[in-house]
C-alpha cells in the first residue's frame, strides 16, 4: 500500500496530460536513448564496460550529488547557486585535516559539517534578512571559492592515506563504491521528498509560502532546510570527489553549478518551484554525463563542448517552464 | 433548453440572416469545450444598439468562457459572431477592440505608477520616427475623457488616483481602444466586486450615462445590481443559456431559480432548521484586551463549544485584522488570548494551530489553497504537523485515509485524492480549505467570508457544514460582509467600528435574530 501510495502520489499529480507533459517525462529517456545509440556509433570504445564505469558513471557520481543538493531549494523556489564553491571547500578541508592534522577518518563528519555549516549560513541569510537566494548564494559561491583556494595556497593538496581511499575508490561485486554511495545517497532523497515533512513542505513552499504559513508551520525553518541539505550534499561529493583522487586542486568543483541545474531542471524539477523531485534528476545527470563523454571520446572542441552545453540548459529550461502558472516572465 | 426563454421583440429580428439586423453585437451557436469539459453548448444572444444586458450565472456556467470568447481570448468550436450584422473571427483582444468590442476586467487592469493618459494609450502609443508624442497623447487623452464626461486628470499618475478615479479610467481605457467602432461594445466583469458603495454608484452613472454611446454586458454576482443597471438579463446555467427575460419581469428569485434551476425562495440560512437552538459547552476562545497598533482594539470576548460568534463591520473597521489577530497571523500587541484556559501572549500561527486555531482566510486563491497540489496534500497540509513520530515518515495511508473521508463528509467533487486542486469549481476549492481543518479536528474555526464567491449551492453546503460542526462541539469565530448570512448563522454577534466592538456583543438566537438595519446602524 505504501509503495503504491508513493508512486500514485508522484504519477497522478496531473491527472490530465497534454502533449507538453509527454515531452517533459518521456524527454530526457528519448534524449539519454538517442545519445547512447549515437555515441555507440561515433565511438568504438563508448560502450565499453571501463568507459562506462570509469568515466561515466563515476563522473555522474559527483554530478548527481551537486544536482541532487540543488533539487530541494529549487523544489522551494528558490536556488543554491554556490554548488559548487561547497564541493570545493569541503574538498580542501577533507585534504588538509587528513594530511596536516592526521584526523583521518574523523575528517569526512568534520568537512561534511563545514558544508552543512556553509548551507546553514546561505538559509539564515535568505531566510532572516530577505536577501533573495540567487543573490545570497551568488556571494558566497565567490567567498567559499576564495577561502578553498587560499587554504590550497594556490596548488594541489594531496594525501596518502590509501584506507579512507578505499572508502570512495574500492568496490563491492565489481560496482565502484562511488557508485553505490550515489545510488544510496539518490534513494535517500527520494524518500525526503516523497515521504518525509521536510519534502512536503519543500513542494508546498514552492507553490505558495502564505498557504504553508496559514496552515500553521513553521516556515522560516523549514525554507532554511533545503539548503543545509544542500551543503550536506555537497560536502559529501567534495568528500567522495577527493578520497577518489587522494588530493584537491583549487579548482575541484569548479563548472559544475551550470551542468547540475540543467539536470534538474530537465529532470522535471521546474525553475518556478512546486513541482518535479529528486526522483528524476537523475536523467538529467545522466544525459549530461553521457553528451560529455561522448564528446570527449569523439575529439569534439572543448570550447563548442561549452557551446552545446549552454544550449542544451536553455532547452531544457524552455521546455520544462510551466506556462499556466506564470503570466510574466522577467 | 431554454424553457424560460422570453419572447421579446427583437426575437423577431432574428428571422432577419446575417447583414441587415440592428443588432449591434450577436453570437449564435457558440460551443466550446476544454479537453472533456463542456464550458459553452449553442449559446446564442443578441444586444441592441444602447441596451445593457445583465449576464447572470453560478460560478462554472460558463461566464468566464464566453466573455474571453467575445473578446478573442479563446476561439470558440463552434458558432459565429457578428458586428453590426457582419461576420466576425477574433484571433486575439486587439481585432476584438477593432471591432469595438472590449472587456473592463474584474481586477483593475492598469498600471500604478503611469500618468493616466499613458495608460490610455498603453500599447497604442502616438510615435513619430520612434519617438513618443507625449504632448498630443495628454491633450487627445484629456479631450477624450472630458467628452465622456469623465472628471480625471490624465496626466495624474494613476497612484494618486482614487480607487473610484481608476475605475473611471479603466471604462475610459475600453472606449478608447474601441474607438475605431460607432457603436463599441463594453463587456463589465463584476466590475463592482472591489468597489465600495460610493463607487458603485459612480460606475452606474457613468454606465446610464453613457449607454447611448455604447452598448453594456454586465457580468455580476450580485443580482440587486444587475436588475438595477440592465434592460435585459441573460442566465447561463452549466454552459447552456438558460433564460433571456426583460429586466422588468425579472426578481431576484427567478434570476436565482433559473441559475441554479430550482427553488431557493428562503436562503438557506433563514431556514428554521439553521436558526434552532444549539447545546453550548464551556468557554473554548477567550480574548482579553487584545490590542493590534492602531487598527484593532481592546478587544474582549469569548466564544462557547459549540457557538457561532459573528462579526460585522464595514471595510476598515478592523474586523478582517482581529481574524488574522486570531489566526496568530498579526502578532497581538497587548492583551492576550485564552484557548480551553490556556493563555498564549503574542502568538504566532504555529502556536495558535497548535492550540487548536484553524483560520480560514478571505481569498482562497492566494491564501488558501496549493492549486498545483492534489486534494490530498491541501487537506493534509495542517495534519502533517503533528506527523512525526519515532519514524520521522509521513503516514501516507493516515493521510489518504482522511482525505477520503473529507471527501465523503464534505461531498467534494473531484476525480479522486489525487486531482489537483486548481481543476476544482470555487466551491469545491473553498470545501478543500475547510477539510484541512476538518481533517486535523481542529475544534476553533475563524472563518473570514466562508463563503465569498462559491455560488448559492455550495454555500448552502458550508451552512449545512457549520451547523453539522457546531453540533460536535465546535466553536467558530464568523467575520462577515454578507450581514443576511452573519445573522442566520451566529448565536452572538458584535459590530466592529474603528477597531473596537460596539457595546456588547447582540443577542442572535433563535427568536431574537437582529434586522440588518439594526446592525448597520450600529456599524457606521
Amino acid at each position: 500500500m505504501s509503495t503504491s501510495s508513493i508512486s500514485e502520489w508522484i504519477t497522478d499529480q496531473r491527472e490530465q496530460r497534454t502533449l507538453k507533459d509527454w515531452i517533459q517525462d518521456l524527454g530526457p529517456f528519448v534524449m539519454l536513448f538517442g545519445l547512447i545509440i549515437t555515441f555507440s556509433f561515433a565511438s568504438d570504445r563508448f560502450l565499453t564496460e571501463g568507459n562506462l564505469i570509469d568515466n561515466v558513471a563515476k563522473n555522474a557520481v559527483t554530478l548527481l550529488l551537486v544536482a541532487l543538493a540543488g533539487t530541494f531549494p529549487i523544489l522551494q523556489q528558490s536556488i543554491d547557486l554556490s554548488v559548487e564553491s561547497m564541493v570545493l571547500l569541503t574538498g580542501v578541508v577533507t585534504v588538509v585535516l587528513i594530511s596536516e592534522f592526521g584526523l583521518g577518518l574523523l575528517a569526512i563528519p568534520i568537512a561534511i559539517g563545514v558544508g552543512m555549516l556553509a548551507g546553514l549560513f546561505n538559509g539564515i541569510i535568505f531566510t532572516k534578512l530577505k536577501v533573495p537566494s540567487f543573490l545570497v548564494t551568488l556571494g558566497t559561491l565567490s567567498v567559499m571559492a576564495g577561502v578553498g583556494k587560499i587554504i590550497t595556497g594556490g596548488s594541489t593538496i594531496t594525501f596518502r592515506n590509501p584506507a579512507i581511499r578505499t572508502i570512495s575508490n574500492g568496490e563491492v561485486l565489481g560496482i565502484p563504491n562511488l557508485v553505490l554511495w550515489g545510488l544510496l545517497i539518490y534513494v535517500g532523497t527520494i524518500v525526503l521528498a516523497f515521504r518525509t515533512k521536510f519534502g512536503r513542505y519543500c513542494f508546498a513552499l514552492g507553490e505558495n509560502e502564505r498557504v504553508v504559513e496559514l496552515a500553521g508551520a513553521k516556515v522560516d525553518r523549514y525554507k532554511i532546510y533545503p539548503f543545509v541539505l544542500s551543503g550536506l550534499l555537497c560536502g559529501t561529493a567534495g568528500v567522495l570527489l577527493t578520497l577518489r583522487i587522494s588530493s584537491a586542486s583549487p579548482n575541484i568543483g569548479s563548472g559544475l553549478m551550470l551542468p547540475s541545474i540543467a539536470a534538474i531542471v530537465m529532470g522535471g524539477t521546474a525553475l518556478t518551484g512546486g513541482v518535479g523531485g529528486p526522483h528524476r534528476t537523475i536523467l538529467g545527470v545522466l544525459v549530461i554525463a553521457v553528451l560529455n563523454n561522448g564528446m570527449n571520446l569523439t575529439g569534439i572542441d572543448s570550447f563548442i563542448q561549452e557551446i552545446i552545453l549552454g544550449l542544451v540548459v536553455v532547452g531544457a529550461v524552455a521546455l520544462s517552464i510551466d506556462r499556466e502558472k506564470i503570466d510574466v516572465v522577467k | 433548453m431554454a424553457s424560460q426563454t422570453h419572447t421579446n421583440a427583437t426575437n423577431v429580428d432574428q428571422s432577419d440572416p446575417a447583414g441587415g439586423d440592428d443588432h449591434s453585437f450577436r453570437v449564435e451557436g457558440i460551443s466550446k469545450s476544454f479537453r472533456h469539459v463542456q464550458a459553452l453548448k449553442d449559446v446564442s444572444l443578441a444586444v441592441d444598439h444602447g441596451e445593457v444586458i445583465g449576464l447572470v450565472g453560478e460560478n462554472g456556467a460558463g461566464k468566464s468562457t464566453l466573455l474571453n470568447i467575445l473578446t478573442g481570448v479563446l476561439q470558440a468550436d463552434e458558432g459565429q459572431l457578428f458586428v453590426d450584422g457582419e461576420a466576425v473571427t477574433f484571433t486575439n483582444p486587439r481585432e476584438a477592440a477593432d471591432y469595438g468590442v472590449s472587456l473592463v476586467h474584474q481586477e483593475q487592469d492598469i498600471i500604478k505608477t503611469m500618468r493616466g493618459y499613458e495608460n490610455l494609450y498603453l500599447g497604442r502609443e502616438i510615435e513619430r520616427l520612434g519617438v513618443l508624442e507625449k504632448e498630443t497623447m495628454r491633450k487627445e487623452a484629456q479631450a477624450f475623457v472630458d467628452d465622456l464626461g469623465i472628471n480625471i486628470d490624465v496626466d495624474e499618475r494613476v497612484r494618486n488616483y482614487s480607487f473610484n478615479e481608476r475605475q473611471m479610467l479603466e471604462i475610459a481605457k475600453a472606449f478608447h481602444v474601441s474607438q475605431k467602432s460607432e457603436n463599441p461594445v463594453i463587456l463589465l466583469d463584476e466590475p463592482t466586486a472591489a468597489l465600495e458603495e460610493s463607487g458603485r454608484q459612480i460606475l452606474f452613472d457613468l454606465v446610464n450615462d453613457l449607454r447611448d454611446r455604447a452598448t453594456f454586458v454586465f457580468v455580476s454576482h450580485e443580482l440587486d445590481e444587475v436588475l438595477e443597471i440592465s434592460d435585459r438579463i441573460y442566465v447561463l446555467k452549466d454552459g447552456e443559456r438558460v433564460a433571456d427575460m426583460a429586466t422588468a419581469d425579472a426578481t431576484t428569485d427567478s434570476l436565482q431559480k433559473a441559475m441554479v434551476g430550482r427553488e431557493t425562495a428562503d436562503e438557506y440560512y433563514q431556514v428554521p432548521d439553521q436558526q434552532r437552538e444549539t447545546d453550548l459547552g464551556e468557554t473554548a476562545l477567550t480574548v482579553d484586551g487584545a490590542v493590534y497598533g492602531d487598527t484593532v482594539g481592546p478587544v474582549s470576548f469569548s466564544v462557547r463549544e459549540g457557538e457561532i460568534f459573528g462579526i460585522v463591520g464595514v471595510e476598515g473597521s478592523g474586523k478582517q485584522q482581529l481574524g488574522r489577530l486570531l489566526a496568530g497571523d498579526l502578532v497581538i500587541t497587548q492583551g492576550s488570548v485564552s484557548v480551553d484556559g490556556t493563555t498564549l501572549e503574542s502568538p504566532t500561527v504555529s502556536e495558535m494551530v497548535d492550540a487548536g486555531v484553524g483560520y480560514i482566510p478571505k481569498d482562497r486563491k492566494s491564501e488558501g489553497l496549493l492549486l498545483y497540489q492534489s486534494v490530498l496534500v491541501n487537506t493534509s497540509l495542517a495534519m502533517v504537523r503533528d506527523m512525526n513520530g519515532n519514524v520521522p515518515l509521513l503516514d501516507l495511508d493516515a493521510e489518504k485515509e482522511a482525505t477520503i473521508d473529507a471527501i465523503e463528509e464534505l461531498s467534494i467533487k473531484t476525480p479522486g485524492p489525487n486531482a489537483l486542486v486548481h481543476g476544482l469549481s470555487g466551491g469545491n476549492q473553498q470545501k478543500v480549505v475547510i477539510a484541512r481543518w476538518l481533517a486535523q479536528e481542529t475544534p476553533i474555526l475563524v472563518m473570514d467570508n466562508v463563503t465569498r464567491g462559491i455560488d448559492v449551492g455550495a454555500k448552502e453546503e458550508v451552512y449545512r457544514l457549520c451547523r453539522e460542526l457546531t453540533d460536535k462541539g465546535v466553536s467558530i469565530v464568523f467575520i462577515g460582509d454578507e450581514l443576511p448570512e452573519v445573522i442566520g448563522m451566529s448565536n452572538r454577534i458584535a459590530v466592529m467600528a474603528n477597531g473596537e466592538f460596539v457595546g456588547d456583543a447582540i443577542d442572535a438566537s433563535p427568536g431574537n435574530k437582529p434586522t440588518e438595519q439594526d446592525l448597520i446602524q450600529e456599524m457606521i
